[in-house]
């Protein structure tokens, strides 16, 4: 049977062998190759920028973290401060008030010493008038010759005399 | 300056008197071949076959598809043994011009189907490659004899009738292959639905690269057309038809079979979620 235009089976048959042996030898010689070299420098510089993407995120969490404690530590000192500054306050308050007591005490117990010895002058001078007193009378009483008041007097003025002496 | 007058006006005398001896020199006394003869010869090869190593009478274009075959594929053995070990990551001139050429099919057969490209892309190439370099392959100009003893320039492959339906054909049936893989019967029905496709792809090559080549055969016919003429519809023609027609078949090969090979859900999914309340955008997300 002859089919128009000369189409010949034989002939489809072996350009389809042929283009058959072209699709597969170009494939393993060349498409396959160079696809395959594609592939890897793709996943080469996929490993690359993930491994960058990695290094980025590793050193902002570590920046992260740096500020982080930077910022812990900058209110750790501003905690420290404050209670150094307390601490250092409550101390002068307390040395001021143990100055203070000290100060009172003190006073208190000078103004009782100088109670008891002003007493205590008090008390001797008048056993001393006491004393004199009496020797004065003792003397008056005894030698009642002469003027009393004289004799009280030249008394007296003897004793101061002595007392000079 | 005069010598090179003189040697300009030699050059000159030396091309009309050659030009002049072409046209009235006598041709062989072979038996002419009329304009209708070699037209009608060109599309049927009714009597300018060849033989093929004695095995049988074949078209020439059988021949020029084996020696295109046998150039491509010395050509990627080379590349292979000599390139392609030598490639880097920063790549050079002929390095970026191979993977461009892979790295075109292989996006093209990705795009069109993006599940299953490999043997896509494998084939595409091979079918792209083997149109531009047995497009361009006429012009090469080698010569074959035929049985009838008269010399003839071996034409494109898919000149040829026979070489057009086997690559339409061909690529047909690996598009078919696509819709099974794919989609098993329902790809086949697909496929089938556009029962046209072989028949239009091998009479779209066999028509662009015959007209191709009656141009050029009637151009080549008349001695007088023979000057600067065939510089345009000879070269520029036949880079043109390389291109468009690699670049067609491919792309249409590559559409059709992402096509028939795009997976869809079963019906009966669909069927239960019709019982379903419709699912609302904010439930979807």
């Amino acid at each position: 049977m002859n089919i128009p235009l000369n189409i010949d089976w034989q002939q489809i048959l072996l350009h389809l062998f042929n283009f058959a042996i072209l699709a597969g030898g170009l494939y393993l010689l060349l498409y396959k190759p160079v696809r395959q070299f594609m592939e890897k420098r793709e996943a080469h510089y996929r490993e690359m920028e993930e491994a960058a993407a990695q290094r980025k995120a590793e050193a902002e969490q570590l920046k992260a973290d740096y500020e982080a404690k930077l910022q812990q530590a900058e209110v750790e000192i501003r905690e420290r401060q404050e209670e150094a500054r307390k601490a250092i306050q409550a101390s002068t308050q307390q040395q001021l008030e143990e100055a203070r007591q000290q100060a009172e005490e003190i006073l208190t117990s000078a103004r009782a010493a100088a109670e008891r010895s002003r007493e205590k002058a008090i008390e001797a001078s008048k056993q001393e008038l006491q004393d004199l007193a009496i020797s004065v009378a003792e003397k008056l009483v005894l030698s009642s010759d002469g003027d009393t008041f004289d004799q009280f007097l030249d008394l007296a003025e003897r004793k101061g005399g002595n007392e000079q002496s | 300056m005069k010598q090179h007058k003189k040697a300009l006006v030699l050059w000159l005398l030396l091309l009309v008197v050659l030009l002049i001896g072409a046209l009235i020199a006598p041709s062989p006394q072979l038996p002419e071949e009329s304009i209708q003869e070699t037209m009608r010869d060109a599309v049927l090869h009714e009597t300018g076959q060849i033989d093929l190593f004695g095995l049988d009478v074949v078209n020439p274009g059988l021949i020029s598809a084996f020696t295109v075959t046998a150039m491509l594929l010395a050509a990627a053995a080379v590349i292979r043994i000599f390139v392609i070990p030598r490639f880097r990551y920063q790549p050079g001139r002929l390095q970026m011009l191979l993977e461009e050429l892979v790295g075109m099919f292989d996006r093209m057969a990705k795009s069109s189907s993006p599940e299953m490209n490999r043997f896509l892309g494998a084939y595409i190439f091979a079918a792209g490659a083997y149109i531009f370099v047995g497009t361009l392959f006429e012009l090469f100009g080698l010569q074959a004899v035929t049985t009838a003893g008269r010399s003839i320039t071996l034409p494109a492959p898919l000149s040829d009738i026979n070489g057009a339906i086997a690559l339409g054909c061909l690529s047909y049936l690996i598009i078919l292959s696509g819709g099974i893989a794919n989609n098993g019967l329902r790809g086949v029905g697909r496929t089938l639905k556009e029962f046209s496709l072989p028949i239009s792809m091998s009479f779209r090559l066999f028509g662009a690269l015959l007209s191709g080549l009656l141009v050029t055969e009637l151009v080549y016919y008349y001695i007088q057309l023979s000057f600067v003429l065939p510089v345009i519809v000879g070269v520029l023609f036949t880079l043109l038809h390389a291109l468009i027609q690699s670049y067609v078949l491919t792309m249409l090969t590559a559409l059709f079979y992402g096509e028939v090979s795009e997976h869809t859900p079963p019906k009966e999914k669909a069927k239960k979620r019709k019982g379903k309340p419709a699912e609302t955008p904010q439930q979807a997300s």
